[in-house]
């Protein structure tokens, strides 16, 4: 699998620790799509932030995808719901190390 | 040595912060429910009046410090006496002693929570607390609502802490210029007997709370390590920090909100 499909099923499974494994120990996740539902950016440095972070949104249902399609070997397309709020969004890998792990990924409002 | 008075010292976060104190060889006046120095009921009017009758009588020379700590979980199944004691409590004694401070240019540290940045909280009910300030209107108000509803409890518990970090900082100003600091901590979960007597749903939520300086271990803040921070705020070691909120949870908050720096 590919590090955006591991990515899109990691999330549609609330896996938080997994979703973490993808990532190098620096890795970085941006979401830029929170801005459209009044809440901040997110901006997670580190693996362990990343498992942490989405423990707790995943523990609080406050953020799930919905009809992910993967649309190339870096980019997927979701709805992402902020607790409910619904937004289009798109998820791209923009950098992975030699061994395939994260080293950053963005998601903007598509 | 210094002379302070603690809410709530009889355990959890107010009981180590006495200890600490009473280790650096200050003189330290619980004032709880019970086992206290002075044992009144601070969600009450007449017991918040006691307690500073009390301190008066006890120390008519001032406080080098107050801290006002007592307070109830959003899981105590009682409303009203979030309302009361959490928020109504503190801001009656930390007045109520205002001038007892002012004498010993001392300073009050109140504790709030680090939930109040989470979201959880009712703003109407805290903008209630703080503009309007009529604890009898506001327990009429909040009267129909389900004290057995565990998110309704928590959303009070929120609105009271962040109506008191609010007060704080609304009152430090004015405060400050006469000579007495004021400050928040704002704790993360702790184990307390608070925390061990909690559901299991109320528990996952905690779960779900991730505390940084805890990754891995499954554990809560050790009442110590918010003691440490209160005693500092208190101290002449804080004398320039005043209007603080200050985050003691681990970097739960930083976790959580990130881009919030301000």
């Amino acid at each position: 699998m590919k590090p955006i499909e591991k990515y899109i099923e990691a999330m549609e499974n609330k896996d938080f620790a997994g979703l973490a494994e993808l990532f190098t120990k620096d890795g970085i996740l941006c979401d830029y799509c929170s801005n459209s539902s009044s809440q901040r950016e997110y901006h997670i440095y580190g693996r362990e932030a990343i498992n942490m972070f989405f423990r707790n949104k995943f523990g609080f249902r406050q953020y799930s995808i919905m009809t992910a399609e993967v649309v190339n070997d870096e980019q997927a397309e979701f709805i992402a719901s902020f607790g409910g709020y619904h937004i289009m969004a798109i998820a791209t890998v923009r950098e992975v190390d030699a061994d395939g792990f994260i080293k950053r990924l963005t998601v903007r409002p598509k | 040595m210094g002379v302070y008075a603690i809410t709530g010292a009889s355990s959890g976060i107010g009981a180590k912060t006495k200890e600490l104190l009473e280790q650096e060889g200050h003189k330290v006046i619980n004032i709880d429910l019970k086992g206290g120095d002075i044992c009144v009921n601070l969600a009450t009017a007449e017991g918040r009046k006691d307690a500073v009758d009390k301190l008066h009588e006890m120390c008519p020379d001032g406080l080098d410090g107050m801290i006002c700590n007592a307070g109830v979980s959003g899981a105590c199944g009682n409303l009203a006496l979030i309302i009361s004691l959490n928020y109504f409590g503190t801001v009656a004694v930390a007045t109520g002693v205002y001038d007892l401070l002012e004498k010993k240019h001392g300073s009050c540290v109140v504790t709030a929570s680090n939930t109040i940045s989470q979201g959880a909280g009712r703003m109407d009910i805290a903008d209630l607390l703080n503009n309007i300030g009529d604890e009898k209107r506001v327990l009429e108000l909040i009267g129909s609502l389900d004290s057995a509803n565990l998110s309704i409890g928590n959303s009070m518990y929120v609105s009271t802490k962040y109506a008191l970090a609010r007060w704080v900082r609304r009152v430090s100003a004015s405060w400050a210029a006469n000579g007495v600091r004021i400050n928040a901590i704002a704790p993360g979960n702790v184990n307390t007997a608070m925390t061990a007597t909690m559901s299991t749903s109320a528990k996952m939520a905690l779960n779900a709370l991730p505390i940084p300086t805890k990754f891995g271990m499954e554990t809560l803040m050790d009442a110590s390590e918010i003691a440490e921070a209160m005693i500092f705020l208190v101290s002449p070691k804080a004398g320039g920090i005043n209007g603080n909120v200050m985050f003691v949870d681990g970097g739960t908050d930083a976790l959580l909100n990130s881009e919030k720096v301000y």
